[in-house]
């Protein structure tokens, strides 16, 4: 399988993780996270687990299950961590921890290396019994809020390591802190080519007229991707060129605030017949590489964001990106370079004239951002970090590893 | 004498003549010598939990970030691979984030290789920053979430598996190596050695006898260049010289 990436990816990133085959082969890897569906762990999950197989790591993704108290709770922690104020009283938080002693007693935790992502399972450290436990933070916690990570913080110190995917996301830690990209598949049904034939029956599947510029923002529908700001971006763009609005989403059964914003959305668009809504099912991953493919602007003007891999997504397809400025989005774009990094309404709009209007600058944006990405932010160079930290973690102390 | 790249762009054959009539061209074919191991590094970005959000803490964090910290900061700084207008992160960060083109431009005019040691190269950024200071004392703040964060890296190294035993083949195994490896033998190789040498132009003097090659290779400056530019211009500079060697010379 990992032979299928070797004339996509960089050759360093493939000789590497045969590399690391060699010293981890026979060992297990076991990831847990809170959701099989929707959301950007679940999905690159999904598509990790089989290679990391393919390089003979004993490979396991468990999911922690949890009622609809247990994910209100978590959705609050999560807002909470990415700087929302909300308040996780004692009850709440028993439960929390309740709900993570039920399910340390149905899965099997025990591995060489265990990755928990996010803070959903990430009690299950009270449950250790063996190897090198590491928590993958995915979440924008430059500023949280500071009771709710308190709490937190008494679970995160007892890991090993922590993994955050911006150097701003970190904390001062009493434990090792890493700081690792998440990454796309560029084979994934999500990424990979499609037929101009393909494209044109999927646009026709999802009514989304070819006559004129797409606009499109792929999220959930999550007030921290800022859908009304997009909507009122696009409307003042409108005005001087003609083109259409697509926002496209999936549900996530660890979002419970989705329907409520997905609500306000269509309040937003009311009868505006240039805006389409889009509540793609779970797995409509050939959809968003179809819309990806046929957008002239694609946006991801989120005012909070763990890293926003719809922005990689987007550039591998050789598109220009606007961008809110957060998260791991800067990462991504360079401003002027492989997209535009914006702070506000009335800048994602002035950019999306602007590319609008010179489609030769905007070519050259996209030609570097497919370049970008497949140097930074492709799954091959995800997974050589990840065995490269555990590598790291069974020699620690060492600064320079030779193999 | 040192002579510029853009020089030797236009120039590639200068100073290779007067070599040739002094007979100091390259061993010839059939001498053994130590082949050139194509090796390649990659990094873990390590956080220190540390970030700074003025001057005045920049300066004093300095003084207290490790060695390996600095080194990341600094001399790692070209494994960004894109185009770059500062030579290291603090003075990205002073001249983006900051505002401060003056202070930008005096740091990244800082040559990490000049100094043989860390502590050198950390008494130099502060001491180039204080001095800044006392000019312009006015405190200065970045926007919120744009503060400085010290960060370090685990390296792993590992062997490509390419080996060049001429010079055709190591111009072929450049351009066809990874960036990590170019790093790896150009930029890395001067820490190692503890001297302005790379290890293409240390091969090439020692194993090939062409020092005048290797004088040309070690003219490349290596703060003005990102790593592919780098892969180009070491390719056009060797390209020149094999083809130079396997001309015949009009009779």
């Amino acid at each position: 399988m990992i032979e299928q990436y070797a004339d996509i990816a960089p050759q360093g990133d493939i000789l590497l993780l045969r590399k690391l085959r060699d010293r981890l082969k026979g060992r297990s890897f076991l990831h847990i996270n809170s959701t099989r569906a929707g959301g950007g762990v679940a999905e690159i999950l999904n598509r990790m687990i089989p290679i990391l197989r393919d390089l003979d790591i004993d490979a396991r993704w468990e999911v922690i299950s949890g009622d609809e108290r247990f994910f209100d709770i978590t959705k609050k922690i999560h807002n909470a961590l990415q700087g929302r104020m909300e308040t996780i009283d004692e009850d709440m938080w028993q439960y929390h921890l309740e709900v993570n002693r039920m399910n340390a007693q149905n899965l099997r935790l025990d591995a060489d290396a265990v990755l928990i992502h996010d803070p959903q399972p990430l009690p299950l450290i009270e449950y250790k019994s063996m190897g090198t436990w590491l928590w993958r933070c995915h979440i924008d916690m430059s500023s949280p809020v500071r009771s709710v990570w308190d709490h937190l913080n008494g679970f995160c110190t007892k890991y090993d390591a922590a993994i955050f995917s911006v150097p701003k996301f970190t904390r001062t830690l009493p434990i090792d802190e890493f700081i690792i990209s998440p990454s796309i598949d560029p084979l994934s049904d999500k990424n990979r080519d499609l037929s101009q034939s393909e494209i044109n029956s999927t646009m026709d599947n999802l009514k989304i007229p070819q006559d004129r510029p797409i606009i499109l923002q792929v999220s959930r529908f999550d007030r921290f991707k800022d859908p009304i700001g997009v909507i009122q971006a696009f409307r003042m763009a409108r005005k001087y060129n003609d083109c259409i609005l697509v926002l496209a989403g999936s549900p996530a059964t660890d979002d419970p605030e989705g329907a409520m914003v997905l609500s306000e959305v269509q309040e937003a668009v009311g009868e505006d017949a240039d805006i389409h809504v889009l509540m793609l099912p779970p797995f409509s991953d050939k959809e968003i590489n179809a819309l990806q493919r046929v957008a002239t602007v694609v946006l991801q003007k989120s005012l909070r964001e763990g890293f926003g891999l719809t922005v990689s997504e987007t550039m591998w397809k050789g598109k220009p990106v606007i961008g809110g400025a957060v998260g791991g989005i800067p990462l991504q774009i360079i401003h002027g370079v492989t997209g535009f990094l914006v702070h506000s309404v009335e800048g994602a709009a002035f950019r999306i004239r602007q590319i609008l209007n010179d489609p030769e600058t905007a070519k050259k944006m996209g030609d570097n951002g497919r370049e970008y990405v497949r140097a930074n932010f492709l799954i091959t160079r995800q997974i050589r970090d990840y065995l490269s930290l555990w590598y790291s973690m069974e020699n620690r102390g060492a600064n320079i590893l030779e193999l | 004498m040192i002579q510029s790249i853009s020089f030797l762009r236009e120039h590639p054959g200068n100073g290779y003549y007067n070599h040739r009539k002094k007979g100091l061209v390259g061993k010839k074919m059939g001498e053994m010598h130590e082949p050139f191991d194509f090796k390649a590094c990659a990094n873990i970005l390590k956080s220190t939990g540390r970030s700074v959000g003025n001057l005045h803490q920049l300066r004093d964090e300095i003084q207290r970030a490790s060695g390996s910290s600095i080194f990341h900061h600094t001399y790692q700084y070209f494994l960004k691979g894109r185009m770059l207008e500062y030579t290291n992160d603090f003075a990205e960060w002073t001249g983006e984030a900051l505002g401060d083109r003056a202070l930008a431009e005096e740091l990244s005019n800082i040559d990490p290789y000049d100094f043989t040691d860390i502590e050198g190269l950390r008494n130099e950024l502060f001491r180039v920053i204080s001095s800044h200071m006392e000019k312009h004392p006015e405190p200065r703040e970045p926007m919120p979430g744009n503060e400085f964060y010290f960060n370090e890296t685990v390296t792993l190294i590992y062997p490509v598996g390419i080996r060049a035993s001429n010079l055709a083949e190591l111009y072929s195994a450049i351009k066809y190596v990874d960036a990590g490896s170019i790093y790896y033998h150009f930029y890395e190789a001067r820490r190692r050695g503890g001297g302005p040498a790379d290890d293409f132009s240390t091969w090439i003097e020692k194993a090939l006898a062409k020092t005048e090659l290797a004088g040309r290779i070690r003219a490349i400056d290596p703060l003005m260049y990102t790593v592919e530019q780098v892969r180009t211009t070491l390719s056009r500079i060797i390209e020149y010289e094999v083809r130079r060697d396997i001309e015949v010379p009009p009779q």
